[in-house]
């Protein structure tokens, strides 16, 4: 199963204070947040690890079927950064998820599977989000994540 | 506190960081936050932190876990009052 998050960074600006007291508490464990701490750019990590959470909680959830707000139990492990990309693994409910990430100007989007061979042949479709517009539906895309002004899908 | 007080809190909460209106207008125990009022998952955070500053209690990772609705909220909201002895 595949999960896949994009977050828009100018709409994540405006309507979340991750500066906010006891809100990088709830979602990120102690060695997260020394990550963010640290960070040249701290909002790109926090936004960075929080797809990548998002991501491996909807591969999970998918399968499962089962829903939970858990962040802090999701732990972002191995992250390795470049100034476009990033990819990871991500530990959650005793399995392994390994996510592969894009940091655009605008937007950041995490894919994560528990196979790592799947990931590398996924090329996301990132496109314009219109609300109105539900007919990306009907292509069955294996994963669905809109934010902001983006709608991301995935197709295995 | 009564139930129905707690929801027009509760509502009141969730209103900056709801999406869908027409939703909220008609909040009730079966109302959840994502699916229905379209909340954000990163504002989920929020609404947990609102509740905590609101009601002045403090809510743990394991019961921020299960408040996806209107109704596992206000049940957790009602048993931390109780164990307060704030009814």
């Amino acid at each position: 199963m595949i999960g896949n998050d994009i977050v828009d960074l100018s709409i994540a600006a405006k309507e979340s204070n991750w500066a906010r007291t006891g809100y990088l508490e709830k979602i990120f464990t102690t060695a997260e947040r020394f990550h963010i701490q640290v960070a040249k750019d701290p909002q790109i990590m926090v936004w960075l690890m929080w797809t990548m959470k998002e991501a491996a909680y909807k591969a999970y959830s998918r399968e499962t079927k089962f829903r939970t707000f858990a962040p802090t139990l999701i732990c972002c492990n191995n992250l390795i950064l470049h100034d476009e990309t990033a990819s990871g693994d991500l530990f959650y409910e005793g399995k392994v998820f390994y996510s592969q990430s894009s940091i655009a100007q605008n937007y950041i989007h995490t894919i994560a599977s528990e196979k790592a061979s799947v990931l590398k042949d996924i090329n996301p479709k990132i496109s314009d989000y219109n609300e109105f517009d539900n007919s990306y539906r009907s292509t069955h895309p294996a994963s669905v994540s809109h934010h902001g002004h983006y709608l991301a899908l995935i197709y295995l | 506190m009564d139930r129905e007080k707690l929801i027009a809190k509760l509502k009141e909460i969730v209103a900056p960081y709801t999406h869908d209106k027409e939703a909220l207008a008609k909040i009730n125990q079966t109302t959840d936050f994502i699916n229905d009022l379209k909340i954000n998952s990163a504002n989920l955070v929020d609404v947990i932190l609102d509740v905590e500053e609101e009601f002045d209690i403090e809510i743990d990772n394991l019961e921020m876990a299960k408040m996806l609705n209107v109704n596992e909220t206000v049940t957790i909201i009602e048993s931390k009052l109780k164990a307060l002895d704030r009814e």
